[in-house]
């Protein structure tokens, strides 16, 4: 218990005796990390919105116009029979057009020229859960235009590709940057480590001489590590959320983007806690960088 | 206790110990004399490891110091208490958390750490400094202070290297009567020094050092 508190107390006058160091190293933490977090932020988000567009895909299944009324139960039958479908919704010619004229009336008089309704019956098709990956939509698309008396199945399958696209880049960005920024955020604690390990270097030496092992010896700079990881990446944090709270009030004054704010969202606590303990990784492994460096191991 | 056998160690070619070969039995109290740069202190480190020699053979209570893994050093430490010309006491602490050092590193509990560490204080006579700080002491003083931590954990082995180095006669006498103490409870002391004082007072087995060579022993009954 006594040395528990004596490693404890060593650890925090370590800290104390280097105030400037100690704070300079959390906050240039801080910023290094608060910049992956800002691209982890932007990955999480556009990662869930495409989630929800993959989740709320609607599939047009347009029909022939030929089609008799019978074919037409045929085909819905079909449809309802198969385990894909979670729901289906006939929109008959009629319907189209007065949706048509509806969202478009300025436009009206286009189809009104022609004489009669161009517009085919369709399905609006949402498929089941477990259907809607990318490849399980492309996949059901391809077989459905095989039906008689299906003419086209169409859906915005094109630009949610894109957006995935866009998504992996964002990903490849963040893991690259991650990986850069969060090795100098090591370095920049290895290097407040080195310092404390320079000014305390007759008291290692005296440790050595009376039998502290190389564990006893390690723990203080090892848990100063930790603390300084802990605390850089808990302001990261605290930064990022003003960031992005200061960035939602933006969208919602500017009103261009009303409703988009309620989409976004911040890092839940549990990865918030993951990011903590990322940054109190990094910095034992800094840590542990310096104190090998050191060669406090050696006599 | 303590057994070398043809020891030779070189640093940048010239030679800082050459085919030393020697014993020293448990209780004995030994002075190593020599001037400076014969090799006594590259002697004592070797005795806790902090050395390796380039030839030969050293052991320790029982313990072959030259094969020794480096993570089994600190346990020889334990067993060895080291005295120092100058203390090497930590600044910041007070005379109770230097002496409590040694202790604190094995992980003893605090009721033991007190009592131990009273006792040892009290056997070197510097109890009621116990909650001062090494600054606030006379060169007499904080040597006493570096003996009860050499003391506390009950070593074997006491090894001091040029211990009245920094203090003047009546010191010298103070501290060689407080090794005599320590020897008198069954510790083996080896104490080095080129303080011809020193021997005058503790007249024992007396082991020379010059450039690196053991001279012929000079044995003195007590």
């Amino acid at each position: 218990m006594r040395t528990l508190s004596y490693l404890l107390r060593e650890s925090w006058v370590n800290m104390r005796t280097n105030r400037t160091t100690t704070m300079v190293a959390i906050l240039t933490t801080a910023f290094t990390l608060a910049c992956v977090g800002i691209f982890l932020l932007l990955y999480v988000n556009l990662r869930a919105a495409a989630g929800w567009l993959q989740d709320d895909i609607r599939i047009m299944v347009y029909l022939d116009d030929r089609l008799a009324s019978d074919s037409v139960a045929e085909v819905e039958q079909q449809l309802r029979g198969d385990r894909a479908v979670a729901s289906l919704l006939f929109i008959s010619k009629e319907q189209a057009l007065g949706e048509f004229k509806a969202q478009f009336p300025s436009e009206s008089h286009l189809l009104e020229g022609l004489g009669q309704n161009p517009l085919p019956a369709s399905f609006v098709v949402a498929l089941s859960p477990s259907f809607r990956s990318p490849d399980a939509v492309k996949r059901w698309a391809d077989r459905v235009r095989q039906v008689v008396g299906v003419s086209k199945v169409d859906y915005n399958q094109d630009w949610i590709d894109a957006l995935a696209t866009v998504i992996r880049s964002i990903e490849l960005v963040a893991i690259g940057i991650g990986v850069i920024l969060s090795a100098a955020a090591a370095t920049i604690i290895a290097n407040t480590i080195r310092l404390t390990l320079f000014a305390r270097r007759d008291e290692i030496a005296i440790l050595r001489l009376i039998g502290a092992t190389t564990g006893f010896i390690r723990i203080p700079y090892l848990l100063e590590g930790a603390v300084l990881g802990a605390l850089g990446s808990a302001l990261s944090l605290v930064m990022l959320k003003f960031m992005y709270e200061l960035f939602r009030q933006q969208m919602r004054t500017t009103g261009r983007f009303a409703g988009l704010d309620n989409l976004m969202a911040f890092f839940p606590p549990s990865v918030c806690l993951a990011l903590i303990a990322v940054g109190m990784g990094l910095g034992v492994a800094g840590s542990f960088v310096s104190i090998r460096r050191f060669g406090e191991a050696k006599a | 206790m303590i057994q070398l056998i043809h020891v030779s160690k070189q640093y940048d070619r010239k030679p800082a110990l050459s085919d030393v070969t020697l014993e020293i039995g448990k209780g004995e109290f030994v002075l190593l004399m020599g001037p400076s740069g014969a090799g006594k202190s590259t002697l004592l480190r070797m005795l806790i490891g902090a050395e390796r020699p380039d030839e030969g053979q050293i052991f320790v209570h029982q313990k072959n110091v030259t094969t020794l893994k480096p993570s089994d050093i600190p346990y020889l430490r334990r067993k060895v208490g080291t005295v120092f010309q100058d203390f090497r006491l930590l600044p910041k602490k007070s005379v109770f958390d230097n002496v409590a050092l040694p202790l604190l590193v094995q992980g003893i509990s605090s009721a033991d750490i007190r009592r131990k560490v009273t006792e040892a204080l009290r056997a070197v006579g510097i109890e009621h400094k116990r909650d001062q700080l090494p600054a606030g002491l006379s060169t007499g003083e904080q040597q006493r202070v570096c003996i009860a931590r050499a003391i506390v954990n009950g070593p074997v082995v006491l090894l001091a290297d040029e211990p009245t180095g920094n203090l003047d006669p009546a010191l010298t006498a103070e501290i060689i009567e407080l090794f005599k103490l320590i020897n008198a409870r069954g510790t083996t002391v080896v104490v080095a020094t080129h303080d011809p004082l020193v021997k005058a007072q503790v007249n024992r087995r007396v082991l020379t050092l010059s450039q690196g060579r053991l001279l012929p022993e000079e044995r003195v009954m007590v």
